[in-house]
């Protein structure tokens, strides 16, 4: 009887592990991102123009008819291939940099009021309710009406509105890790409390932030999306998939590549990114504590 | 139907003898089924916000007042002077006093009767603390006062000539209103609710959503075709598409020029053109970076091929301009040319201005205009050409112009758009460029102060119309500003609306259309 379960026990794990590790929603994620991440990284080399070339004798080609443009042209008779790929830029450098910095300041803050608690603690954690009952699309429009529009200060303003969810999750982790017997065995030994917090808890709270940091820069990339519509994000010149999509609202039912492509697009980034954040969650947090 | 009752019958009091009587055959008609209402319903993109003719400047406003205002002046489709209210007038003791007959039997959609006392109001409250907290008093104060001199004739003493005074007659702040109903209802309510001796009454107003008028039956000129009419507000130019062409609005106001192709597609709707005072401009900062040299601003014009942006992106429904004013307007020159287009001469006009290659500029404007953001882009496009890169930023329309314009914040070149509904030049030459206007945050030139003073001083048509050319020829000289085209006025007409007949300062008159 224990030979057997020992000879079965391994060959059971490591399918279960296998098939743990590849399932569908990783593979799928790693192919959508990896693509349009290779894409983006690219993009810079392979049109050193910046889409910015107009053409008005070629606006509103249609698309899948020449090799010259594959997916069309937009009204301005400029490729639009080619500023997907590079609206990637702008799309994924907000979705990455605003979600890294917020992630950033949000722990950092999370765990120096989560570890010292007191005064502080109270302080900042009240600011962030304040801060969570603010909806984002109204404090990016009225503080871009005062310091102007730009893709920079879009970003800052991701970052100052969204640090306050992971110095949430981050906090509530440190409640209960410092309680736990290996962080007050460092504590006896007399480890400074620096080594103490950034040494033995954050590795530990580590697991949800990552996943909430996958999902955060999803959901950046849209927001990025909807203040370009707006017309209140970088200038209209430059190619970002929010503004392909309002400059072809108009034309929706005359020439619907100018928007589907973007469109599409959008959906498929967020899509992978969605299925990797799935899928880390599921790999480093089965028991659910990250909130979304 | 039931609201249009509930509203008659609460003014029931108010009402004349003739509505009296039309409500006395109402307990035949409304018990059982009611003939069918004609109702149309129109779309437009902005809410006038405040229904008061002094409270406002908006086109918004123009498209929907029309119906329901009159001033002793109406000026036609054809753009005009009619007698309204009035039914003649003359100029007296040096052309200091002008005189009104007015016309006899006209009445207010409350029962109160028009007559001088009403004409009187009017202009006094234009005139004083109601007046001076909108936009509109600005416009009539060479008006000095009023005198009533019989309860059909009113006397108008004027402080200084104003030769466009009769075309502002027919305007925007000059519409008569009650006496009786604004004092009794306050003008907060006025605002929201107005009375006046247009074909059509106010039923509903609703801010952001809609207006909803019906025929007024007392009406002294006629008798509107349908029984009401039905205002929506869509800012949305994709929404007001939509809605056109699936029958969900009979006609649509302030169709965008990137849709044209849509709508000529469409089979069940029309495209309805006619040349408007809308110009498009681009407005230079004197003052500072590059464009202080006129040399740049004349290349910036020369660098732009503005008779294919008509062509290509406003499909082919916009004429070019050498000045702020449209062909149509009065103090339009034809002899003025707009610069040619010439790459050559502006890369040679800039190299004499010592600007480097790829020197950087940048272009303001407000988020809400669809088709100038394309443009802005070919602009870049051909600036780019001769080597001047341009940075567009676009800014939240509320904040572009109470801010970045009115606050002289912007960059080297700032968009501005004006329709000047008088068709004469003064509307816009002066507030282009006279010192200290409150659009005008850069010029400040004794020479065009001098001829804009000299325009609005005369009744002499021909002093005037030289002093206008005069202003333009001087702006054209020093290119204060780059003129880029002047835009028809556009509709979208579903085929079932008969009598359309399109008006060129979007002063919309519903009155005689019908629905099928």
């Amino acid at each position: 009887m224990t030979d057997q379960t020992q000879n079965v026990k391994p060959r059971v794990s490591f399918r279960r592990k296998y098939h743990r590790f590849f399932k569908f929603e990783f593979i799928a994620g790693i192919v959508l991102t990896g693509i349009l991440g290779a894409l983006v990284l690219a993009a810079t080399w392979l049109f050193p123009e910046g889409g910015r070339t107009v053409d008005l004798m070629a606006r509103l080609t249609p698309p899948f008819l020449s090799w010259e443009h594959p997916l069309g042209t937009d009204p301005l008779g400029r490729d639009i291939l080619e500023r997907v790929i590079l609206g990637g830029r702008i799309s994924f450098t907000v979705g990455i940099l605003s979600a890294a910095g917020a992630v950033v300041l949000g722990t950092v803050i999370g765990l120096l009021a989560g570890y010292y608690r007191g005064l502080w603690d109270t302080l900042i954690m009240r600011f962030a309710d304040i801060q969570l009952a603010l909806p984002f699309i109204l404090l990016a429009i009225t503080v871009i009406a005062i310091v102007g529009p730009g893709t920079d200060r879009i970003i800052v303003l991701m970052i100052v509105s969204q640090w306050v969810q992971y110095a949430r999750l981050v906090r509530s982790s440190v409640l209960s890790l410092r309680e736990r017997e290996f962080v007050q065995a460092a504590r006896s030994y007399g480890l400074r409390d620096r080594k103490i917090i950034f040494g033995h808890i954050l590795p530990n709270a580590l697991g949800p932030l990552i996943i909430l940091l996958t999902l955060n820069v999803a959901n950046n990339i849209l927001l990025e999306s909807s203040l370009t519509f707006l017309g209140l994000g970088a200038d209209p010149q430059t190619p970002t998939w929010g503004g392909m999509l309002s400059e072809g609202r108009n034309y929706i039912q005359t020439a619907w590549w100018v928007t589907v492509f973007p469109g599409v697009t959008i959906m498929l980034t967020v899509l992978g990114l969605n299925l990797l954040g799935d899928w880390l969650r599921d790999e480093l947090d089965p028991l659910g504590r990250t909130s979304r | 139907m039931t609201s249009f009752l509930t509203s008659l019958l609460g003014q029931l009091p108010r009402r004349s003898v003739a509505l009296a009587a039309a409500l006395a055959v109402l307990p035949v008609v409304a018990p059982g089924q009611a003939e069918a209402q004609s109702v149309l319903t129109v779309a437009q993109s902005r809410d006038p916000q405040n229904l008061d003719p002094i409270d406002t400047f908006r086109v918004a406003w123009g498209s929907v007042a029309s119906n329901i205002f009159e001033g002793l002046i109406l000026r036609n489709e054809d753009l005009e002077l009619e007698p309204g209210l009035a039914t003649s007038w003359e100029f007296l003791d040096d052309d200091t006093r002008i005189r009104f007959h007015l016309r006899e039997g006209v009445v207010f959609h409350n029962g109160e009767p028009f007559n001088a006392e009403a004409v009187q109001y009017t202009f006094e409250r234009l005139l004083g603390e109601a007046g001076a907290a909108g936009p509109q008093r600005a416009n009539y104060t060479s008006i000095d006062s009023i005198e009533v001199v019989d309860e059909q004739t009113v006397d108008f003493l004027m402080n200084q000539p104003d030769p466009v005074l009769i075309t502002k007659l027919a305007g925007y702040g000059a519409m008569i209103v009650p006496p009786q109903y604004i004092e009794e209802v306050g003008e907060e309510a006025f605002d929201m609710h107005p009375v006046g001796t247009g074909p059509f009454q106010v039923v509903e107003y609703t801010p952001t959503v809609g207006l909803q008028l019906a025929r007024f039956d007392g009406y002294w000129n006629g008798e509107a075709q349908v029984d009401e009419v039905n205002i929506r507000f869509i800012p949305e130019a994709a929404t007001r598409m939509s809605e056109l062409l699936s029958g969900g609005v009979d006609i649509s106001l302030d169709i965008e020029t990137n849709s044209v192709e849509t709508i000529r597609n469409a089979g069940n709707v029309g495209l309805v053109t006619v040349d408007g005072p809308s110009v498009t401009i681009l407005r230079f900062h004197i003052n500072e970076g590059i464009t202080q040299d006129p040399r740049v601003r004349r290349a910036i014009t020369m660098a732009i091929d503005r008779p294919t942006i008509i062509e290509a992106m406003l499909g082919g429904l916009a004429s070019p301009i050498a000045s702020a004013q449209g062909a149509g307007s009065f103090g339009y020159d034809m002899a003025l040319e707009p610069y040619p287009f010439d790459p050559e001469g502006a890369r040679a006009l800039l190299a004499e201005a010592g600007v480097a290659p790829r020197t950087e500029i940048t272009l303001d404007m407000n988020n809400s205009n669809d088709t100038f953001r394309e443009i802005s882009q070919v602009i870049a496009a051909y600036l780019q050409a001769v080597g001047l890169e341009l940075n567009i930023r676009s800014h939240e329309t509320s904040v572009y112009f109470n801010d970045i314009l009115a606050n002289g914040r912007t960059g080297e070149m700032y968009l501005f758009g004006w329709g000047g509904w008088t068709f004469d030049f003064d509307n816009t030459a002066y507030l282009l460029y006279h010192t200290g206007e409150r659009n005008n945050p850069y010029i400040d030139d004794a020479h065009l102060n001098a001829l804009l003073d000299l325009e609005r001083s005369t009744y002499d048509r021909d002093v005037r119309e030289q002093a206008l050319q005069d202003v333009a020829a001087y702006a054209n000289e020093n290119a204060l500003d780059l003129p880029l085209y002047n835009t028809a006025t556009l509709y979208g007409v579903n085929e079932r609306v008969q009598g359309f007949v399109p008006a060129p300062d979007s002063r919309m008159r519903y009155m005689n259309i019908s629905v099928e």
